[in-house]
């Protein structure tokens, strides 16, 4: 015989049930009938709670669990009644728990879980809270037969004791329910915890009160005792918080582990990559392939500290970074991209309201640099240069290489990518492009700007998109 | 630059025997390739790892250039720019030059500010090097283009603020934002002069004007990586 996870108290009657097949209710009824018949069923109840062995956590979901009532509410019985009627046991002493309703009838209908996950956490997590209630209902049993038996029972004590041990098991459940992490209102939280503690003080000090002719000693031992309990029953809530303290502490050092490893990386692995490129040469499959993991590795390094400011999927900086990324993953050319200024969105043509600034940039922009910097990595290749520079001018965005250069009135009528991409594309978008002879002659430098007054709607068209030259 | 200059010519070796450079960088693989890699007309006196041998070597063998790279191990934590400050005192006629892979701002602000002559990522070429080398060698300073972006940013010269007088500290003149506009856009000092229409020289004294701002501002974007950094 085992007692079940599905239990109302203490599992006792539900595993007596499944053991030997009689019905649940009749069990129940006939324990609250033994128990009424001087507290038999009760002490009979207490000693197979403390003898049987609880059952493996079952698949089923937990009785209590299925008590329909608000959970806020449920131990606030727990806090009188044991005071008001010591003698009807067990109901009194059974209310110091949450599974208040254990007598039949009233037990719910177990197919309606409510939070079974939790249930199950405290369950496990505080078994203190069954022994408590487990003393206190021996308490309350011994006493009531010794009393039945003729002996002088000394109420004063032993009342006291139970809503002593009943209070701790209380508060024990509480702390525990904090500490599984059960996020309950704190408010109603509050209440039950300061109730709990307030049960524990008046038990301590019903010893006192109630006992023989007070005099210093007795209330220094009251006070002492309160000051105990008090302690005793927020021990746990302590350890929760110092817990908690050196959970921060393990992960505030878990942070700065990993800044060392990223900074190791940075300098390390980083390096090397740059090293095989210079080795390399720019052209190399080997150098491509450094490039592409040393900007994996950088983008991973820094959007961690770099993840503060805006958005980054639309920020226009980093969709150039983005865009000269995957260019040189296609291309033997090695992007040098400066960006300047203030950050600015990009807006999107397809849907102009997600970004309204005006200040942003629009699309067709990024589509005319991409296809300038498609065009320097085709014809150039080598370093490139991309220059971004936003401020209260506007935009102004270069792409400078060091290739053979070309003229755009060189380009045949019928190649549409510097023609249509990139010049008539800033055309419409209210800016200007211009293709010219680079630095001292050599190469290509591409000029796109785009005037800060431009409120014009990017209506890029969808022409196709040909290749260059 | 003159008393530069001058001091370079008091040198009589370092003309008739190369450039004389120390490679600092905590990765023996980089400083054997860098070595590989540099020019003929450089000599490589020694490597250093650390900071405290990157301070022990920069005094004893008074190299004119030290490669510096700004992440290193030891000393107080403080990397390059912990070396220039406590190893250019004692090696009077010694100008550092940094190397990074890092993109920054605060890494390199750092090492200018420590007074560092240039800076340079690493992936740039032996012949790259080299030249910066050189450069930083006749006293010029040496800008990447992403150190010229980062200029321009921290001066606020992309929102308009001109100095006025070249005497002031916490902003560029409209020359000088010229000249770091072309040098963040990939140009050569040469390239940069024949656009401007001014000379190689003219351009060298731009920038090494830029070079002492970003050294003595106290404008706020400067001191707050400087702050960030504990440099201050």
């Amino acid at each position: 015989m085992t007692r079940p996870r599905l239990r109302l108290v203490g599992g006792v009657c539900a595993g007596f049930a499944e053991h030997t097949g009689v019905p649940l209710a009749t069990v129940r009824l006939v324990t609250v009938l033994l128990s009424l018949c001087g507290g038999f069923g009760a002490l009979l109840y207490a000693w197979l709670w403390a003898t049987v062995p609880s059952g493996a956590a079952a698949a089923d979901p937990l009785p209590k669990s299925s008590l329909a009532r608000p959970s806020a509410v449920r131990p606030q019985p727990a806090v009188s009644s044991p005071v008001a009627a010591p003698g009807a046991w067990p109901q009194g002493s059974a209310g110091g728990n949450h599974r208040a309703d254990r007598w039949p009838g009233n037990g719910a209908d177990p197919a309606s879980p409510v939070t079974p996950n939790r249930q199950a956490d405290s369950a496990r997590a505080a078994p203190v809270t069954e022994i408590l209630l487990g003393l206190a209902l021996l308490a309350a049993g011994s006493a009531l037969v010794a009393s039945r038996l003729g002996a002088d029972i000394p109420l004063a004590v032993v009342v006291p004791a139970i809503v002593v041990l009943a209070g701790t098991a209380l508060a024990w459940r509480q702390f525990a329910d904090i500490r599984s992490g059960a996020a309950q209102q704190s408010s109603a939280l509050l209440v039950r915890i300061l109730g709990a503690l307030v049960l524990v003080a008046v038990g301590i000090l019903l010893f006192f009160v109630t006992g023989t002719n007070p005099n210093a000693w007795t209330v220094i031992l009251a006070a002492a005792s309160v000051l105990l309990g008090v302690a005793v029953v927020t021990a746990p809530w302590l350890l929760r918080l110092w817990s908690d303290l050196a959970d921060e502490r393990a992960a505030r050092a878990r942070e700065s582990e990993r800044a060392d490893i990223a900074a190791h990386l940075h300098d390390s692995v980083l390096q090397t990559l740059a090293l095989i490129q210079q080795k390399a040469g720019p052209h190399s499959d080997a150098a491509r392939l450094a490039r592409a993991q040393e900007r994996e590795l950088r983008e991973w390094l820094f959007t961690g500290s770099r993840s503060g400011s805006a958005e980054p999927a639309t920020d226009l900086a980093t969709t150039l970074h983005r865009i000269a990324g995957e260019i040189e993953e296609d291309f033997a050319v090695h992007f040098e991209v400066v960006t300047v200024g203030t950050g600015v969105g990009v807006r999107s043509a397809a849907s102009p309201e997600m970004n309204t600034s005006n200040t942003d940039a629009p699309e067709s922009l990024v589509a005319a640099a991409r296809e300038a910097m498609l065009n320097a990595a085709r014809h150039a290749g080598g370093a490139v240069s991309v220059y971004l520079e936003t401020g209260a001018r506007g935009i102004e965005l270069s792409v400078t290489d060091r290739g053979p250069g070309f003229r755009v009135d060189q380009i045949p009528e019928d190649r549409l990518g510097v023609r249509e991409s990139i010049l008539g594309r800033m055309r419409r978008a209210g800016g200007t492009a211009s293709v010219r002879p680079g630095p001292g002659g050599a190469g290509t430098e591409i000029l796109l700007t785009l005037p800060a007054a431009t409120t014009a709607p990017a209506t890029d068209e969808h022409h196709t998109e040909t290749s260059v030259r | 630059m003159t008393d530069l200059d001058s001091s370079s010519a008091t040198e009589p070796s370092a003309a008739s025997a190369g450039l004389r450079v120390l490679i600092v960088d905590d990765h023996s693989i980089f400083r054997s390739g860098l070595r590989a890699e540099l020019d003929d007309d450089i000599v490589v006196l020694g490597e250093a790892a650390t900071v405290d041998e990157a301070i022990t070597r920069v005094i004893d063998l008074q190299p004119r250039v030290v490669l510096l790279d700004v992440h290193l191990p030891g000393g107080h934590g403080g990397g390059g720019a912990e070396v220039i400050r406590e190893a250019a005192p004692r090696a009077p006629h010694t100008l550092f030059l940094a190397l990074s892979v890092s993109d920054a701002a605060d890494d390199v602000v750092s090492v200018i500010r420590a007074g560092a002559r240039g800076y340079i990522t690493k992936s740039a070429s032996g012949a790259e090097v080299s030249e910066a080398a050189r450069r930083v060698a006749e006293g010029d300073a040496v800008f990447s283009p992403r150190l010229a972006g980062f200029v321009l940013d921290a001066f606020g010269a992309v929102a308009g603020e001109t100095a006025e007088t070249t005497e002031e500290l916490d902003r560029l003149s409209a020359r000088e934002t010229e000249v770091m506009r072309l040098i963040a856009r990939g140009y050569s000092y040469k390239e940069v002069a024949s656009t401007l229409f001014i000379a190689a020289k003219t351009v060298e004294t731009h920038v090494s004007a830029v070079l002492r701002k970003l050294q003595l501002s106290s404008r706020h974007e400067l001191t707050a990586w400087a702050l960030e950094r504990k440099l201050l």
